[in-house]
This record gives C-alpha cells, structure tokens and sequence, in this order.
C-alpha cells in the first residue's frame, strides 16, 4: 500500500523496498541498527512534502537521512517506517558572491559546497570530519561542527535561512532575520524531529590570506593536554587546535605517511588563520606555551602539500584505526576546558578498568573529546565492554561539569543519558517545542526524548 | 489582589516561579522589565496586572576565567558584564545601547543585533545555556557551561528575542573571546559626492572594520565631525600590527573616493563607537520614533537616503545611521512637537513599509507608537510562532500583545 502510493507519487526509480537496498540504510555508526519499511529519495521539495502526506495516511513515522555518517543512530529507524533520503537533492542553488552566501539543497556534500565557493574566494566553515561525504542536510540536523569550529563556531552560526517541510507535508520557510522567534536555531540540531530541511541559505567566510599549520609532540599525554588548557587559558584561540595520542598517530602514519611525529605520546594540530600579523603572533605565542609544558618538537608545515596531509590525516584518524582494530566506536563528550587533563584521565582509567584499547583524537581546544574505543563487534564481550566503558566516560564528563554531545547528536544512542544531564521539566520544556512541530510524533520519532518522558499536561 | 501598580523584584528563580504560577493562575498579565532601554521596542502590553522587574535578579553565578565563559543573572546590567570581562582581557560584542542600565536579559529578549556583529558574530553565539522561568512556573534550564553543545534542542537560542513572550530568562551562561589589543577610530565628514563611494570602498576593505558608519544627524548625540552633509566613522579594532596596517588600508580607501579629511582617535575611541550605539535609541521626547531598516542586500545606503525622501515629502525630519558593514539603517523620524508629530507618522509608516517590509521600531515614546507596525511585516512562519506561544504560555500571561503578529 504504501510503496504503491509512494511509486504512484514519485515513480518506481525513487522507492526502494527490497530487502537488499532497505539493508544498506539500517546502519550509521552506532551499534544498533534497524530496518525501514521504504527507502525513498525525493528530487524536490514538493517530493518531501508528498511524501510526508503519504507516510500520514498510512500511520508510517519518517526518519530522514542524509549521508549516514552518524554516530548516535540518528538517522537510523528504531521501528521501521519511511526513510526520506536526500542523496538526489544536491544542488547548489545560488552561489552569491557578493552576499556571502550560498542557497543550497539539503544533499549537498559539505565539501562540495566548499570547492564551489573557492573560485570566489570563499568557504563555507563548519567541517566535520565525515566532510567529503556528510551532506548539509545532515549537518544541520546534528548542528555539526568540525575542527574549525573552535573559531567559526558549530553549524548553527552559519546556517541564515530554511526551507522545511513540516509534519504535515506542507513547506514552510524560516530566516534568521524575520522578525519574530528564531525558528532557524530552533530546527538547527533537532535531528530531524521537527521537520525535515530541504534547503538552506548558508553563510560562507572569506578564505583566508594566511595559513599556518603546526605540530607539537609530547612524551607524556597529560603534558599535551595542560598545554591545550594553558593556552585558552592565556587568551588565545587559534583557528583549531586539535590532538591525537600516540595509538591515533601511529595508524595515521600508517595510513597516510603525514609526517606525525610516531615515538610521540601525544601531538597537537594548531592551525592558526587569518591575516599574517595576527596569524605570525599567535602562532609564536602558542609556542612559546608549548614548549614551556614540555614539548619535545615543534614543527611547522612549509607548504599547502604539507598542510593538506596534515588535515587529511587528522581527518581520516578514525578509518586509520581499522589496522588496530575491526571496529571502533566513537564516544563524543565536552568538557569545560580547563578540565581536559582530568576528562583525559578519566578515559584512560575507564578503558583499562574494562580492557578496551582506546585512541584520542579530538577538538582539544573546544574540550569535545572523541575517544575511540577498539574492539570486535563479533565478540559479544568486547562489545559489552565497550558500551561498558562508553557510558563510563559519559558519566566522568558529566561529573567535570560537561555535556553528553559536543557535536554529534543524541539520536537512539543516548537519548536515556538525557535524564542525567536535564531534569524532567527542562526536558518537557523541549518537548513542548516538539508538540508544536510534530504533535503526533511521527518525524524520527524515539529519538533524542528519553522513553517514557511524562510532560505535564496543559491546564487552561 | 494585584493591581496595575504592582511591581515585584523576586530575588531567584524560585521567587519568579512562584510569582508567574500565581499570576498565570489568576489570569493576572505580566510585563517584564529589565533596564528599560527597549522599551520603545514592541506593541505597548494589552494589559498589565503585574511589572516584574528583574532589578534584583543580579551577580555572577560563574566565572571561569581559564575556561573564556561566564554565567550571570538576566538582570544585570550589560555593563557590569562587560567591565568584569575587559578587566580580564576578555569580550563578548553586546553592543547594546545605554549599558549601564540595559540588562543581559532584556538585550536577549530584544534580540538586540550590535554593529560589531558581522566581525565577531551575533550575541545569541556566545550563549552556551540559560535558565528560564515559563508563564506556568517552570524553572527550565537549557544547554550547559561547556562550548559545544549539542543535548537537545538549542532552546536558548530559541529564547533569543523571544521578547519576554516564551519565559522570563532569569541568567544566561556565555563565551568570551580575547579582547582585542588596539582600537581605532576614524572620523571624516562626507560629502554628498563621495558618500556612495566612500560606503562601497568601507564594504569591501580587505581589514574589514569592526564598525563602520555613515551619520547624517544626531548632531549633539554622537561626536565627530559634524559635516553638513554627514559624516563618517569606523572603528578598527585587532593586533597593534594589525591596526596599523589597516589604518594605511582604510585611509587610501576613504582618499580614493574623495573623502578630503580623516581624524584619527585612539585614546577614547571605544568610547566614541559607544556612543553611535547610545544614538540608536535615543529619543527627542515624544516628538521621534526611530525605526531600524534591513534592506536585502546591501542596499542599505540607497535605502537611507529613499526613508529620508519620503519623510521629507511630508516634513517630518529623517536623521540616519548607516552600518555600513551590516548594511542596516537607523533612522530617527521627528517633527518640533508632538502634536504635528502625531498627525504624520501613521502615514509615513505606511509609506516606509511599502519600500522597506522588515523596518522595525526600536524606539520613540510617542503614544501613536502602538498603531505602527513596529516589527514590520509579519513573518512566513506567523502561524508556527502562534502555536509556540501557545504552548509555552497557554494563557498569554506574559507581554501579552507585544510581540510580533500581537502574540
């Protein structure tokens, strides 16, 4: 009934019902994973919205997805139901130039949108990892954010105006510059549960006229991460200031032959940006810094070559780790600054305590850290001590004050973990924007709520 | 019990609660005032019962220094913030007019958007979390102390000129950044035959201005060369090096369109910019109402210059205040008395709302300001904004009538 109506509306080429192709969109990189009932991928818009009309007639919830690269099972369907991907709506719709901004379709690749822009000396600023194939859509569903973020900001800084179609199948535009409530920071981060984006205006940066990357090695990874703390602490805040731990360089190196000092405990990536005054200052400034914590070499990139396979390397860490382990999975919590070392700590007492072998790499200047946790998902063991030592470092980064997701979204993965970090009235208090969007629950539905959320009831 | 004079100050969160419950249960309405800087922003309230001002909800409940963040109650005043933060070497571009009695919660409220927002992004970016008191007495606490946050909705952000209408915020949890070591401001007179050039030339400098103004008017507001014409000012602000070479950037800029010449301020030269801010909303009285106009694109100069022709068609006196870097217009609209005042300004409304849809008031005190449409033409997403007022204030308890669409 449903793939007949969706066919009917959309034409065979977009609806997908076999059983091999529902398989390929159970997955992101979460644990669990589950089954749509259809795969559908809309053209337009006016698609979208057909669509949600048809998932309303026959009572199916509607998950939409972008690239699938997320780690909370975000974009992954708890109880079957339509999945709307967005693969086919990849666009650019305008590039301004001389506006500084970009209308975009919800499935353009992040990095896409970026090398467009390059010819006018522009970029677009929020760059996760997952860039080369994470779509804006989804970026703005998780408010991503990336290494660059640390001075641009997440993806909500950036995003000036959508276009979403609502749970009703009807389409509605919003802007940061209507008057009235700001609907746009509201959607931006909500996961897909209060509408679907299926395009937007985003704001782009002018590339910058200086660029200087460098690397700082460290015996000792609590060295490493004091600097990070003493740095902020000084004032300054470079473009990124990333690091890695020696299990993280050595896969790198492997893979990529970066130039990532391998003997080392622990290396920072600091980017400094912008005009060459500010970009020369501050980066003699982070040195002097570093190397008064007890860095054992410093290094920085000559070349644009150089600079690239530094990034690209930073970048591909996680894939690196397949030569450690068959799987990882990624635990991604922020932490106030100052408290690096301790939220550093805390990851390497919970990851012995269960056995697991963990590699850090992560955004050390925002505090969001991402450790990587090895295993074999064909070990049942290993698997309940990942999850073991997942939730461990959960609860230390609560405990030091910090948050249950930097960047990657609550999605199925951690939606129970939001009764530790909010009390039920602040979280009937989001609800209350969830009952004015999706009143029947049908857009990703059991999704960043924990179950069994008791919202007062509205007393006239 | 309460009558139209009551005003309370709770001292917490819990005192607003309790305060709020009683007053959404007895169908008492409640107008929240914070320094009162914004009061000539919105429809006046359809009815008050209860002022609750947020005088006493004041100090600092956090202060990382080491961490760049701070946590402060709404009522404090945006001064207060920022002298604790420069004394620190560190800044967040509030912006807002009159600081030493603008609150942080009623700057939110009013979504107020400063003229450094283009170099250092808009306020509503600096907030890491919030706590907020809903019309029913909840206390709701959203986001955290940490700089990437991404549990939940953004529902501080949601708060961010919300207007008072969703919840009365009661403290904000803020990033800081760097203050910035030099600041530098120029000042130019501009003649008509070199404005439009001057502006582009402002626009497009490589070393963007922190601010970047064209003025024609508020002659005893804000200092500077008071040409006939108008006059220009921009602020630099960054690195010693870097000031310097922008201000070698800025000059053969401003020389390359004629403008014949600059005066240079360094000592006080933050103060000066304050100062245009201050200009914003100051009002003559009840003889002015001043709208702030955001043209598409950056048409913000021509546009200026069409609001002040069209209020010269019926002589009431248009002043202005280009940002030339957000491409916005403050223009003030004035007449010698009230009376007069009052006989035009409905029909120049209009008139201005054909060419400019989104002009807002933010400020006059005049008493025709009610029939205005003080924040210009509705939204697409009204109907939305409804539904969400709705739900989080069943009863219209709080500001009823004064934001946008009459929520």
């Amino acid at each position: 009934m449903v793939r007949e109506r969706l066919v009917e509306a959309l034409g065979n080429d977009a609806v997908k019902t076999a059983p091999e192709d529902l398989a390929v969109y159970a997955f992101d990189a979460y644990t669990e994973s589950g089954l749509p009932s259809a795969v559908v991928l809309p053209n337009s818009t006016r698609d979208v919205g057909a669509i949600v009309k048809i998932a309303r007639d026959c009572g199916e919830p509607i998950v939409a997805r972008g690239a699938g690269t997320g780690l909370c099972g975000g974009a992954v369907p708890t109880e079957g139901g339509i999945i709307v991907s967005f693969a086919r709506m990849n666009r650019l719709l305008e590039l301004d130039e001389r506006n500084r901004r970009a209308h975009v379709q919800s499935g353009v690749i992040n990095l896409d949108l970026s090398r467009h822009a390059a010819a006018g000396g522009l970029f677009y600023a929020p760059d996760p990892s997952s860039q080369r194939i994470s779509t804006i859509g989804g970026n703005i569903a998780t408010n991503a954010g990336g290494a660059h973020c640390l001075s641009y900001g997440t993806t909500v800084n950036h995003v000036l105006a959508l276009e979403v179609v609502d749970a009703s199948g009807d389409v509605f535009t919003t802007s940061i510059d209507d008057a009235g409530y700001d609907l746009t920071a509201a959607l931006v981060g909500s996961e897909g549960t209060l509408g679907m984006v299926t395009s937007a205006w985003v704001r782009l940066l002018s590339i910058p006229e200086s660029v200087r990357v460098s690397v700082a090695a460290f015996d000792d990874i609590d060295a490493a991460s004091e600097a990070v703390s003493a740095i902020i602490g000084a004032g300054i805040l470079p473009t990124a200031l990333e690091m890695m731990d020696g299990v993280i360089t050595q896969a790198v190196e492997a893979a990529f032959h970066a130039g990532y000092p391998t003997q080392a405990a622990a290396v920072l990536l600091i980017e400094n940006a912008g005009f060459e005054e500010d970009v020369a200052a501050s980066e003699a400034a982070i040195h002097s810094i570093v190397m008064e914590h007890g860095a054992r070499s410093w290094r920085t990139a000559r070349t644009q070559a150089e600079r690239d396979i530094l990034w690209a390397g930073r970048k591909g860490a996680a894939g690196a780790t397949g030569r450690i382990a068959p799987n990882y999975y990624t635990q991604d919590v922020c932490v106030p600054r100052s408290r690096l070392p301790d939220a550093l700590r805390a990851v390497d007492s919970a990851s012995r305590a269960n056995g697991i072998t963990v590699g850090n790499v992560f955004h050390a200047g925002d505090g969001n850290l991402h450790p990587l946790l090895m295993y074999d998902k064909r070990d049942r063991k290993q698997v309940a001590a990942v999850v073991e030592t997942g939730n461990a470092i959960l609860q230390s980064a609560i405990d030091l004050g910090g948050t249950i997701s930097g960047e990657h979204g609550i999605g199925w993965e951690k939606r129970e973990a939001m009764t530790r970090v909010y009390s039920t009235a602040d979280l009937a208090t989001m609800a209350r924007v969830r009952d004015v969007f999706d009143p029947a629950r049908m857009l990703n539905p059991e999704k960043i709520f924990p179950r069994g959320l008791r919202c007062p009831e509205v007393t006239p | 019990m309460s009558s139209a004079q009551e005003r309370v100050a709770p001292k917490n969160a819990q005192s607003v609660a309790k305060l709020l419950a009683r007053c959404d249960r007895n169908g008492h309405k409640v107008r929240v005032a914070g320094g009162g800087t914004f009061a000539g922003m919105g429809y006046p309230p359809e009815r008050v019962d209860v002022t609750l001002s947020t005088a006493q909800l004041t100090g600092v409940t956090a202060n990382e220094r080491a961490d760049l963040v701070v946590a402060v109650r709404a009522g404090m005043p945006v001064r207060d913030v920022t002298t604790l933060l420069a004394a620190q070497g560190q800044f967040i571009p509030f912006d807002a007019p009159n600081p030493q009695y603008g609150t942080i919660g009623g700057t939110l409220a009013a979504g107020w958007l400063g003229p450094r927002r283009h170099a250092y992004g808009r306020v509503r970016d600096y907030l890491l979390g919030s706590t907020i008191v809903l019309a029913d007495g909840t206390i709701a606490r959203a986001g955290g102390m940490v700089v990437k946050n991404v549990a939940g909705y953004d529902m501080t952000r949601l708060y961010v000129g919300s207007f008072g209408t969703l919840g009365v915020l009661v403290q904000a949890n803020f990033k800081s950044i760097p203050m910035p070591q030099r600041a530098r401001l120029f000042l130019a007179p501009l003649p008509e035959r070199t404005r439009e050039r001057a502006c582009g030339q402002l626009a497009a400098l490589r070393i963007a201005p922190a601010a970047a103004f064209w003025i024609d008017g508020f002659d005893n507001t804000i200092d500077g060369d008071e040409g006939p014409e108008g006059r220009v000012l921009a602020l630099l602000e960054g690195s010693e090096a870097l000031v310097e070479r922008a201000t070698l950037e800025l000059r053969s800029a401003l020389g390359r369109a004629g403008v014949p010449e600059t005066r240079i301020v360094d000592a006080g030269a933050r103060e000066a910019f304050e100062r245009v801010v201050d200009g914003y909303i100051a009002c003559l009285g009840e003889r002015s109402v001043t709208y702030r106009l955001f043209p598409a694109g950056q048409e913000s100069l021509r546009s200026a210059i069409g609001a002040q022709e069209l209020a010269r068609r019926v002589e009431l006196r248009a002043e202005a205040i280009v940002d030339v870097m957000n491409a916005d217009v403050v223009l003030r609209i004035s007449d010698f008395d009230p009376h007069s005042f009052g006989a035009k300004i409905e029909g120049f409304d209009e008139e201005l709302h054909r060419a400019e849809p989104h002009a807002q008031v933010i400020a006059g005190a005049h008493s025709r300001r009610g029939s205005l449409q003080v924040w210009g033409t509705e939204p697409p997403a009204i109907e939305q904004m409804r539904a969400l007022k709705e739900r989080f204030d069943l009863n219209r308890t709080l500001n009823p009538g004064c934001f946008v669409g009459r929520i």
